[in-house]
């Protein structure tokens, strides 16, 4: 049993070495991303690549004003909260700020601009096989199957003979324009276009009812996913082009960025000298669990790209100090039991016992709070909500699981109650 | 270990609240708050600088000739007429309700060309901005909040049915409206512009508020089982002062790293990330005062209050 409890605890330590590990290597490489208000980011203005004196002045009002919806929900796509979308009405035209992405600081960002602010406008087409470009692919013809606006859903999946795919799902006009298309054109191809660039041409093998349709020839997950959250966007009503880029330094100021983390790093020896000072070993132990939470934190962050702003470091100040909170009601309710004449075991089991309803009824509100804000939120809102959230859920697992596992592998080790924090 | 009488002191303890919302009122009518330019809007001052210039000094030095909330930053530009050439522009953002007068913004390009190195000739624009936190973004982060409550309001009532939950949730609404209306009072009396900062500030502190309430009521609905024969003022006294060491102990060490962060800030003199964390400070003691002094003891209010009116129910 004793043998067991050290083996726990040596566990613990070993798997938050590790992520530490990971977690330093991750910061070392550049791969958090930090939002535009710390560390600065991209300034573009994007112009419709139309003539402007062709359309009526509501037109193209209307036109920026859905342009500036679909490029938030691209940019929600590659996880880009802290953005900013303005129309400048007087030159009808949008203004955009984007932060950096992790690890780049200066370069010219115009092709991803422009992919960005490309129309998305999808298409199946009739094929004619005279019109094929030097590679032998098709070239769009203008008869029109389907477009992106009959599209009710696209999600990226896999398939055992086409490999990666994006399926869709049709509306009902789509689904009867599908019908009627692949009833006519079995055993010739179908040509996709994404606006006038070739995606592939698969061949009609039958009738296809149902409203579904595959879009194939995607070369890995990524490229699917990427595509899929395209179409499911929408397309806008014109093409957008960046006719200037700028670099912009922090909104926060600047600096921002390198006082926050040695605040950071100051306070959290602070927060752990406190707890060694007041609860002894098990404030030791809080400490190594914090830590924990801290590099798992930096490895979520870094692993799903989202960008660190202030809003975001609101919310893993608020999840981290929640954590320590989940420790302290815990081990005062230990101090309690001990002081009550409990054995030391008996003391740390009831502990975390008696303090388990407390904390998961804390964290569940969090929670609830965190899911709300993310769906119905937006802005600096959803960025605060994402890391609250994410940060709850790990500081669970840190602040009692992890924690439980030392403490009662430490148990077997030292049994002074005066480590305990009991005189 | 002696045990404070908090229960017996409720109306000093409510009174004291009450007294530092009345002030917070009494700022705000003679102050008044001043909206921050993610809310306001305001004017974008462009000036084109030989190298880059210091934007946290910029900053400093505009807002107090104008008495605005000014926010600099600085911008380059890759020459597009002559390659490997960069543009430097220092970029004002100044919040204000109406467009700057042309008084103003000469006094803000006298300041910047006296102190920072201006671009002879050089390129000054000056455009309005519109505010980047509309009243629609508000709105939806309302309506989010109100479904939150509800939700928790739902949550704590179905968890807390032992000790009558709809009074702890709505009491522990209440005590994080008192901690976000302490918080606000903040930015009249000692004139912070509001701004998204706020935002971010006011959420968690809504977060920790509840939290701490949660733990006291989580207290009490254990000691509501364990001492059947004492009356609720005793039990109520008892949950709190058992809670007291932890509710010190947590908010001592966020306190410890939120005042780490504003020192770090005053000296490096980043007004961003002190408009962050003072607000925290604030909003985290009127969280630990309200989950002790206020949370609690107004759930008895409640409970007696019903109890009076249908004794069967005692």
């Amino acid at each position: 049993m004793r043998n067991y409890g050290i083996l726990k605890l040596v566990a613990v330590i070993v798997v938050i070495a590790v992520c530490a590990f990971l977690a330093y290597n991750e910061v070392k490489n550049n791969n958090i991303r930090t939002g535009i208000d710390i560390r600065g980011g991209i300034y573009a203005v994007l112009e419709p690549d139309i003539d402007k004196t062709s359309l009526a002045a509501e037109e193209i009002d209307k036109g920026l004003e859905s342009a500036k919806t679909i490029l938030g929900k691209r940019l929600d796509a590659r996880n880009i909260f802290d953005r900013s979308i303005n129309i400048d009405n007087v030159n009808d035209r949008i203004i955009i700020e984007i932060p950096w992405a992790a690890g780049e600081t200066n370069f010219n960002p115009q092709e991803q601009l422009n992919e960005l602010g490309r129309t998305a406008l999808l298409t199946f087409q009739e094929v004619d096989y005279e019109k094929v470009d030097e590679n032998g692919n098709y070239l769009p013809t203008g008869k029109i199957v389907i477009q992106g606006t009959q599209v009710k859903d696209a999600v990226p999946a896999y398939n055992e003979q086409s490999g990666w795919v994006v399926a869709l799902e049709l509306d009902e006009s789509g689904s009867a324009a599908f019908a009627e298309a692949t009833g006519r054109l079995v055993g010739k191809p179908i040509a996709i276009f994404m606006d006038d660039q070739f995606i592939s041409a698969p061949i009609v093998n039958q009738k296809i009812d149902g409203g579904k349709a595959i879009i194939t020839g995607q070369a890995n997950a990524t490229e699917a996913a990427e595509l899929a959250a395209t179409i499911r966007s929408g397309a806008l009503p014109f093409r957008l082009v960046a006719t200037k880029v700028d670099s912009i330094s922090p909104q926060l100021g600047e600096g921002a960025m390198s006082v926050a983390v040695k605040a950071g790093i100051v306070g959290f020896i602070l927060v752990c000298l406190f707890m060694l000072l007041v609860y002894r070993l098990p404030g030791v132990i809080a400490s190594i669990g914090l830590f924990g939470l801290a590099v798992v934190t930096i490895l979520f962050v870094a692993w799903t790209k989202i960008s660190i702003t202030l809003p975001g470091i609101g919310g893993i100040i608020l999840a981290i100090g929640m954590g320590v909170d989940a420790n302290c009601v815990i081990y005062e309710r230990i101090k309690e039991e001990l002081r009550a004449g409990k054995t030391l075991r008996a003391a740390i089991d009831q502990g975390f016992h008696r303090a388990f309803t407390a904390v998961v009824d804390s964290n569940v509100t969090t929670l609830i709070t965190a899911v709300v804000l993310y769906v119905l939120g937006s802005g600096p809102i959803k960025g605060f909500a994402l890391t609250l959230g994410i940060g709850v859920a790990i500081s669970f697992l840190t602040a009692v699981t992890a924690t439980r596992l030392m403490l009662q592998g430490m148990s077997g080790i030292a049994k002074n109650k005066w480590l305990y924090g009991v005189k | 270990m002696k045990q404070m009488e908090i229960v017996r002191n409720q109306s000093k303890f409510f009174l004291i609240s009450i007294a530092v919302i009345a002030v917070g009122i009494i700022f705000y009518i003679v102050n008044g708050v001043q909206l921050d330019i993610q809310f306001s809007g305001g004017t974008r001052i462009m000036i084109e600088t030989n190298g880059e210039v210091d934007s946290n000094q910029a900053e400093v030095l505009v807002e107090n000739a104008l008495g605005k909330s000014v926010t600099a930053q600085t911008q380059k530009t890759n020459n597009p007429g002559a390659e490997g050439e960069v543009i430097y522009m220092l970029r004002l953002d100044i919040a204000s309700e109406e467009t700057l007068t042309p008084e103003e913004r000469d006094l803000v390009i006298d300041i910047i060309s006296e102190n920072f190195d201006v671009k002879e000739g050089g390129n000054q624009e000056m455009l309005s901005v519109e505010p980047s936190i509309g009243r629609e973004t508000l709105l939806n982060g309302l309506k989010a909040l109100l479904i939150a409550s509800v939700l928790i309001i739902l949550y704590v009532t179905w968890r807390f049915s032992a000790i009558h939950g709809f009074a702890a949730a709505i009491t522990s609404i209440i005590a994080l409206v008192h901690d976000i209306i302490i918080t606000f009072a903040l930015y009249p009396i000692i004139r912070f512009p509001l701004g998204e900062v706020f935002i971010t500030a006011a959420l968690t502190i809504i977060g920790y508020s509840l939290n701490a309430s949660i733990i006291v009521f989580d207290r009490i609905r254990e000691n509501a089982k364990l001492m059947r024969k004492n009356t609720f003022d005793e039990i109520v006294n008892t949950s709190i002062n058992q809670s007291f060491a932890r509710t010190v102990n947590t908010t001592v060490t966020t306190l410890l790293a939120i005042v780490t962060l504003y020192i770090f800030a005053s000296v490096s003199n980043i007004s961003s990330l002190k408009e962050f964390s003072l607000p925290l400070i604030v909003g985290f003691t009127a969280g630990v005062y309200s989950s002790l002094f206020i949370a609690g003891p107004l759930w008895l209010v409640w409970r007696k209050g019903t109890m009076a009116k249908s004794p069967k129910n005692a």
